[in-house]
């Protein structure tokens, strides 16, 4: 896969179009703003959006739109950092259980399978409560809620590629299982990792929001989209817009990820996007 | 290794001398009901292991170590966890899933699930059948209209979809359908037992904030399950028998779009139910979720363990559900275990 290919594919165009915007608006932003997202006005306390405000303030007068686009770098760090642990995590052991096969492959899938039987946020609720809140903990529940699916995938593909001629080729030639397992196997099945990882990170946007909107995920006064919400809802009624800007926002990035993921997997696999179109 | 269904059993049992469908049944039922140990075996220990004393949790600050040690005592917290854990296995299976520590404290956490679980049933089961209607309607159309703008706003309707937040469309439902129209009550639910069209009414908004996602998920299967079966070659067959549209539409390919659609279904059911968590507590609905939020608070571990083996056993009990209704539709699907 290409850039090019990338290129002229309009869907994952479009979605890495906007997820570069979101990315340069959320590290740019912050420090272009007039504003301190930790600021407090109590003259300009929940003002509606405004040519000075374009999101509207908050209910300590801080500007929201500085806000959220700082709590937006916060959830995708965590996002970032669960999806990828659970990636690495994952795909090492999809690739050892999908070439191996055998006992291992059985143990692993039957861990799998029975992460999967938890509601994912249920289970990363659970997993709130276990290890406590905090910033890195929520990450870890992304982490597994996570895991299972790149450990499947990666073995299933794992698993129909490991007869091929060139893995063949290359245990004639010797290569040490890890070898043809990161240097062979991975490359070649790394398009539907990666399409997974687009997707994922989106969602992992949203279980950071979620845990965090009901007080089980990052604390204040770390800013992050589901503690802007949280405050938002307190005041939901007098100021709508917190809450609806914070979200529309979250709205955005994920239609950008989720676009990104679905032009990628029409150029990993040419063959759904003829049938789909 | 026969390729498993993602989201299905974890282990299946092999009945020899059973008749095929029925041996798939029961290979299926006694999977679910291993899965279900194994699952709670696993939610018991890392209970355990989890930090904060639960004595602590319900006694306060200020417990002298002789109280605490009487808590443990009473409680068998003094046990070795294997134990602890037989002895809570052996109350589950009666049903008996002990008593609340701290936020109902001293009451029996089967009554108050008891309570708790129709409310949850009904706006899941609400929110997938509006989904369900919604991906019908848009999925068709869009597979019906190939390539066409209906088709490019249908797929367009459900990435938007998948990509809101269940929690902050409730709020948008809220904020549109509630406090600007008035149509629908923002906050409380009235269980199906007191009122089925208060229940209807009242749990419309948190079913449909979850039903959005799920629709969207739905009706890009359907239409991608579709769109492959009109390709097919009994389809092109059908048509040069001068069969009508409508007729290929309904026999040839609807119908042969149903399993994938089924199985898609029920793997969602796993995201339904853990945006049935938050969506609780935005509507004030008095259900499993909320009731497990409350116990995360409250740090009431016994109440946690409950609801996570509920949430566990409802997954299960739809994929069971799921695997069963394909083997009925699908002959092919019933022989495999």
């Amino acid at each position: 896969m290409k850039v090019s290919h990338l290129l002229k594919n309009r869907t994952a165009l479009a979605g890495a179009v906007i997820t570069v915007i979101f990315l340069l608006a959320i590290i740019i932003g912050p420090i272009i703003s007039p504003w301190d997202s930790a600021g407090f006005d109590f003259a300009s306390v929940l003002q509606s959006p405004t040519g000075a405000h374009f999101f509207g303030t908050d209910g300590l007068g801080r500007d929201v739109l500085t806000r959220v686009l700082e709590g937006a770098r916060v959830s995708l760090m965590i996002s970032t950092f669960g999806v990828g642990l659970a990636m690495l995590l994952g795909v090492s052991v999809g690739l050892y259980a999908g070439y191996l096969g055998g006992w291992f492959d059985d143990t692993v899938m039957r861990v799998v399978d029975l992460l999967f039987g938890f509601p994912a946020f249920v289970l990363a609720l659970f997993l709130m409560v276990v290890l406590g809140f905090g910033v890195i903990n929520v990450g870890l529940a992304i982490m597994m809620v996570y895991l299972p699916i790149f450990a499947r995938i990666t073995r299933n593909s794992t698993e129909l590629v490991r007869n091929d001629p060139y893995i063949q080729a290359a245990q004639i030639m010797g290569q040490s299982t890890s070898r043809i397992l990161f240097r062979e196997i991975l490359p070649n099945i790394s398009a539907p990792i990666l399409v997974q990882a687009s997707v994922s990170i989106a969602f992992g946007i949203v279980i950071e929001s979620g845990l965090s909107f009901i007080g089980l995920g990052v604390q204040p006064p770390t800013p992050s989209l589901g503690v802007i919400m949280a405050e938002g809802q307190e005041y939901f009624r007098r100021a709508p817009w917190v809450m609806t800007m914070t979200g529309l926002t979250i709205t955005i990035a994920l239609l950008a990820l989720n676009l990104l993921g679905d032009g990628l997997r029409d150029l990993a696999d040419p063959r759904l996007k003829s049938r789909e179109i | 290794m026969a390729p498993v269904l993602p989201g299905t059993m974890l282990f299946s049992w092999e009945f020899p001398y059973m008749p095929s469908p029925l041996k798939y049944f029961f290979s299926r039922l006694v999977g679910a009901i291993v899965t279900i140990l194994v699952g709670s075996l696993l939610v018991f220990l890392v209970m355990k292991a989890a930090p904060g004393d639960p004595a602590l949790a319900v006694l306060g600050d200020f417990a002298t170590p002789e109280s605490i040690a009487d808590f443990n005592r009473e409680r068998g917290f003094d046990q070795p966890v294997l134990v602890q854990y037989m002895h809570w296995l052996n109350d589950l299976v009666h049903l008996d899933f002990g008593t609340s520590l701290s936020i109902a404290s001293g009451r029996d956490i089967g009554e108050l699930l008891a309570f708790r679980l129709p409310n949850t049933l009904t706006v899941g089961v609400y929110a997938i059948l509006i989904a369900i209607v919604i991906a019908l309607i848009l999925g068709t159309s869009a597979a019906v209209r190939r390539g066409r703008p209906t088709d490019t706003i249908a797929t367009a309707v459900s990435v938007l979809g998948v990509s809101m937040p269940d929690f902050w469309l409730g709020y948008m439902l809220i904020l549109g359908l509630s406090i600007g129209a008035g149509l629908f009550p923002s906050y409380g639910f009235v269980p199906l037992s007191e009122s089925v069209t208060g229940a209807l009414h009242s749990g419309f908004l948190p079913a449909l904030a979850i039903a959005a996602p799920m629709a969207a998920v739905f009706s890009r299967t359907l239409r991608a399950a579709l769109v492959d079966n009109m390709d097919r070659d009994h389809v092109t067959v059908a048509k040069s028998f001068g069969h009508s549209r409508r007729f290929i539409f309904l026999h040839h390919v609807f119908r042969n779009s149903i399993i994938p659609f089924i199985v898609v279904v029920g793997l969602q059911v796993r995201y339904l139910l853990g945006g049935v968590v938050i969506i609780e507590l935005i509507f004030g609905i008095q259900g499993v979720g909320s009731l497990m939020v409350d116990a995360a608070f409250a740090r009431d571990y016994p109440v946690v363990q409950a609801c996570a083996v509920t949430f566990l056993a409802i997954v299960l009990a739809v994929n069971f559900l799921v695997d069963v209704i394909c083997a009925m539709l699908d002959p092919r699907r019933g022989g495999r275990s």
